[in-house]
């Protein structure tokens, strides 16, 4: 925790917006702190979050999609709420230029497990904007420090059309290393897209990543999580070895407020990130 | 320590206790009793059952200011609200109610992060607890006595306070309260016979009579996880009511806050304000998915939060049986025979 | 006085007919609560569920508030006082429920009390009747020959005062409020999804509890059911720092009664005062 008092957001500079979607409602935030000792203070692991904070707007609890592995910034890439309920913050967020200047409070949340992840074939999938940490994840595990710690990655990354891919140019990168096996897919191509179509569960199947000392790592909107949990049970992954990041509402972000809580656990300091065995023990009240 | 004063010199203590810092004490309102900041001594009223709302206030007031700051201007102009507390007697409060400090400290002070708001707030105030008046009985909303809380528990106040006919006799529990009662110059020595009293009065609190059941905080908590998915049950004991906030705003152990930026014209404050499960936007999210639309799903939740998420995270049922809830609830839903009911079924 | 021993088992019989029959899903009525003076509102769908339900003279609560928990299509019985009849009949005009989904059971009732004073509060509540406006079976006798008291009497005190005296009323008032919401929650009328308080685009008031936040909340409610209020008193009853919220809703039932000819839930066929035009309407709204 940056501030002594946990409620009291430290200033940063937004020194960088990435547009990453065709439909600009979702942009990454390149964050610099203003003063050192709060970049000292601010120690995070990736799978954590923050809240972003806008005087006069509110908080809003984001995840930190950079890895630690970058020093000098955060990132965050948020989409722009209000089809249904307005997002008063991330509206505000979308809405500043490069420069601007912004709160955040955190890092808040426990993290991927690193150390249970240590010594495994690690498979993430993905599915449209609920990529950002496992990207964090991905980038820390791809340091050059930190790759050996790992066995084989392997990233199963889907979108509804190539416009709505995040991290393009990181994707790409990835594609071109041969320490990671990087599998994009689309729903639905356009007349530029030479890479794979086809909905992630189905190209889970077809992968078919061996469960022998291995952790799956699936984040996505929830009808991608309800087909895809069968391939990987099929495939003869344990409940312990399925990982998923978890979404409430918050607003504390430090498990006092009362809001997030799934059963007795609070999303926000027990998680956000809960194996599905954890989640079995839960009642299903999210 | 032992120390008496005549109940009719109540404000004589009221006024020595204001030259010393800030007195929360009970005050007769239209409605009833409620604890208040007290401005002049003569408004201090022992005469009470117990208040309409809970102290809890006194430690996690119903907003809380964090920050101000002017929208528009920059951030580093933004300034933290600071929190120069002075001593605060919170005056007569009742062992239920003392019991739920106990409950919120492990919440808020022993678990995790500390909320340096409620921590300051406890530490710098003192606790004078008041016995019920065991002459009279329980109110029938009460059932502290479930909950192992006698009418006259010591326990947690600071200085424990019991009426014996004409007098209050005020005893020590604390080193923090023996130093204050020294200090009041109002007080009289208690006699032996005061401590006898005292004593004795103590030891006839626990058997106290409330409305009373055999609750084992284990047996419970197992029983609200497997009825967790009896839909029937929670439609059922849900179905009068109508989602207001009263039972959590009164509530001792309620401790669920929102976190607001208030505006007005330019001039901002972040703050923390009381919030309510049974609110329908409680956990709308932005996405718009919201996992408890129904009211049963809200009651659900609040049941289960008191009587058995909290037992697994903190080991204790988070009720104290004041009977707050039940006694203003619009509706009259009762939570101790909503429990007698899960437990049946 | 009424007798409610007869009411409550009339309404048993009738609720244990109609669920019987099938002609309807679910009773809405009054349960047994903790004891005597605490009654439930409560939802019978079931045979079996009919023995709990009760009649006293602490049944105050409106029913006609739960209707829009069903959709359209539930039949649905309810137990309807006067100030529930007018309810339903006012969203009927509102086309929140329809009539042909309804048994209504009406309840002539007088000696209603108040379950934390004892305080008889026919003058307060139900627009000055005993008996429900509309319904399909009575389950007691009619009530005449009782003093007819005028719903606008305990307004005297406060139309006494002036300007700057109500506003000083109203800021006292409404700075004891907690912001618990349980007027509207109470509220047969208060159904808006969400409610303006809750939107946070624009957020209308604060969400501490002070002015002017409150004074927001209350004021915007108040106008919201202007010549839609029932008169039936639930959320000063609800309130649980005893707002005497009814009078401001007393105060302008009045004056839309005399502006426009008409109280809120008295007839089927009306439409809501605030909705319907008519040339010849008093122009005095506008001054």
């Amino acid at each position: 925790m940056i501030n002594k008092n946990p409620y009291i957001p430290v200033p940063v500079e937004i020194t960088k917006i990435i547009d990453e979607v065709d439909t600009h409602d979702i942009k990454t935030f390149r964050l610099v702190f203003l003063n050192k000792d709060d970049e000292a203070n601010f120690k995070y692991l990736p799978g954590q979050f923050a809240e972003l904070s806008i005087y006069g707007k509110g908080e809003s609890p984001i995840g930190i999609a950079s890895s630690p592995t970058e020093p000098g910034y955060v990132e965050f890439t948020v989409m722009r709420m209000g089809a249904v309920v307005p997002g008063t913050v991330t509206s505000a967020l979308h809405d500043l230029d490069e420069g601007a200047k912004i709160g955040i409070r955190g890092p808040l949340g426990n993290s991927w497990p690193i150390e249970f992840l240590e010594k495994k074939n690690i498979v993430v999938v993905g599915g449209g904007f609920a990529f950002t940490t496992l990207r964090s994840l991905i980038n820390y595990m791809l340091h050059k420090d930190n790759r050996k710690r790992f066995g084989d990655i392997t990233v199963i990354y889907g979108a509804r059309n190539p416009g709505l891919l995040l991290y393009k140019d990181e994707l790409a990168a990835w594609e071109k290393r041969d320490d990671i096996n990087s599998i994009i897919t689309v729903d639905k191509g356009d007349e530029a897209w030479q890479g794979r179509e086809g909905f992630v569960p189905a190209v889970c199947k077809e992968v078919a990543p061996s469960p022998k000392n291995s952790v799956a790592l699936i984040c996505g909107p929830p009808v991608m999580i309800k087909f895809t949990l069968p391939v990987f049970f099929e495939l003869g992954f344990s409940k312990e070895n399925i990982l998923t990041s978890l979404e409430m509402r918050m607003k504390c972000g430090i498990g006092k407020c009362g809001r997030c809580n799934v059963g007795y656990k609070y999303v926000c300091s027990d998680g956000p990130v809960f194996s599905l065995g954890e989640l079995d023990e839960l009642p299903r009240d999210f | 320590m032992l120390k008496k004063i005549s109940i009719n010199k109540i404000s004589e203590l009221a006024a020595a206790l204001m030259d010393k810092g800030l007195l929360l004490a009970p005050v007769k309102e239209i409605s009833g009793y409620n604890f208040v900041e007290i401005k002049d001594p003569k408004q201090v009223d022992l005469d009470f059952h117990n208040t309409i709302a809970s102290p809890k206030a006194a430690f996690f007031p119903h907003k809380e200011d964090f920050i101000k700051y002017e929208t528009g201007k920059p951030i580093d102009t933004a300034s933290v609200v600071a929190l120069n507390l002075p001593p605060a007697f919170l005056f007569g409060a009742r062992p239920c109610d003392v019991k739920s400090f106990e409950i919120m400290d492990i919440h808020f002070n022993a678990s995790g992060i500390v909320d340096p708001f409620w921590k300051q707030r406890r530490e710098t105030a003192v606790i004078f607890g008041y016995a019920f008046d065991l002459e009279k009985p329980a109110q029938p909303e009460e059932f502290y006595q479930t909950l192992g809380i006698g009418a006259a528990d010591p326990e947690g106040s600071d200085v424990f306070m019991v009426k014996k006919g004409g007098d209050l006799l005020l005893n020590s529990v604390t080193p923090k309260g023996e130093k204050i009662l020294a200090e009041l110059k109002v007080l009289n020595e208690g006699k032996a016979a005061d401590k006898k009293y005292y004593e004795e009065y103590i030891k006839k609190g626990k058997e106290y009579k409330t409305r009373s059941m055999c609750l084992e905080p284990g047996a419970i908590t197992k029983k609200l996880e497997d009825l967790f998915y009896n839909t029937d049950f929670w439609t059922r004991v849900s179905s009068a009511c109508i989602s207001c906030g009263v039972c959590t705003f009164v509530c001792p152990t309620c401790y669920c806050f929102d976190i607001c930026d208030d505006t007005l014209f330019a001039q901002g404050i972040r703050r923390r304000v009381w919030d309510a499960c049974m609110f329908t936007d409680f956990t709308l999210e932005a996405s718009g998915h919201n996992p408890r639309t129904h009211v049963y799903q809200r009651l659900r939740q609040k049941i289960n939060h008191k009587y058995s998420y909290h037992v697994r995270k903190y080991g204790v049922i988070s009720c104290v049986g004041c009977g707050r809830c039940t006694k203003h609830c619009p509706v009259n839903i009762d939570i101790y025979s909503l429990i007698e009911d899960a437990m049946k079924a | 006085m009424t007798d409610f021993r007869q009411i409550e088992n009339n309404l048993k019989k009738e609720a244990k007919r109609l669920l019987e029959a099938g002609e309807v899903a679910v009773v809405l009525a009054y349960g047994r609560g903790y004891d005597e003076k605490h009654p439930m509102p409560f939802a019978a769908k079931a045979i079996a569920h009919v023995e709990s339900l009760v009649f006293n003279e602490y049944c105050n609560f409106n029913m006609a508030r739960y209707l829009m928990r069903y959709p359209w299509g539930t039949k649905i019985a309810i137990a309807a006082k006067a100030a529930d009849s007018r309810a339903i009949i006012q969203l009927v005009q509102e086309e929140k429920v329809r009539r042909e989904d309804l048994v209504i059971m009406g309840i002539p009732a007088y000696g209603m009390k108040n379950q934390k004073t004892n305080e008889v509060i026919d003058s307060k509540t139900t627009g000055g009747l005993y008996n429900p406006v509309i319904y399909d079976i009575l389950l007691g006798e009619e009530i005449h020959g009782q003093k007819i008291i005028s719903p606008y009497e305990v307004l005297a005190e406060y139309e006494a005062m002036d300007k700057e005296e109500r506003w000083a009323f109203w800021k006292k008032e409404f700075d004891k409020c907690i912001r618990c919401y349980a007027c509207r929650k109470a509220c047969p009328m208060c159904y808006c999804d969400p409610c303006f308080i809750d939107q946070n685009k624009p957020r209308w008031a604060d969400k501490a509890p002070q002015s002017p936040g409150n004074m927001m909340y209350h004021l915007t409610r108040f106008h919201h059911l202007a010549g839609r209020c029932i008169d039936c008193g639930e959320c000063s009853r609800a309130c649980p720092v005893d707002i005497p919220l009814y009078l401001f809703h007393k105060k302008v039932a009045k004056e839309c009664e005399e502006m426009f000819g008409q109280a809120a839930g008295m007839k089927l066929e009306d439409k809501p005062a605030l909705v319907d035009f008519r040339v010849e309407d008093s122009d005095k709204i506008l001054e």
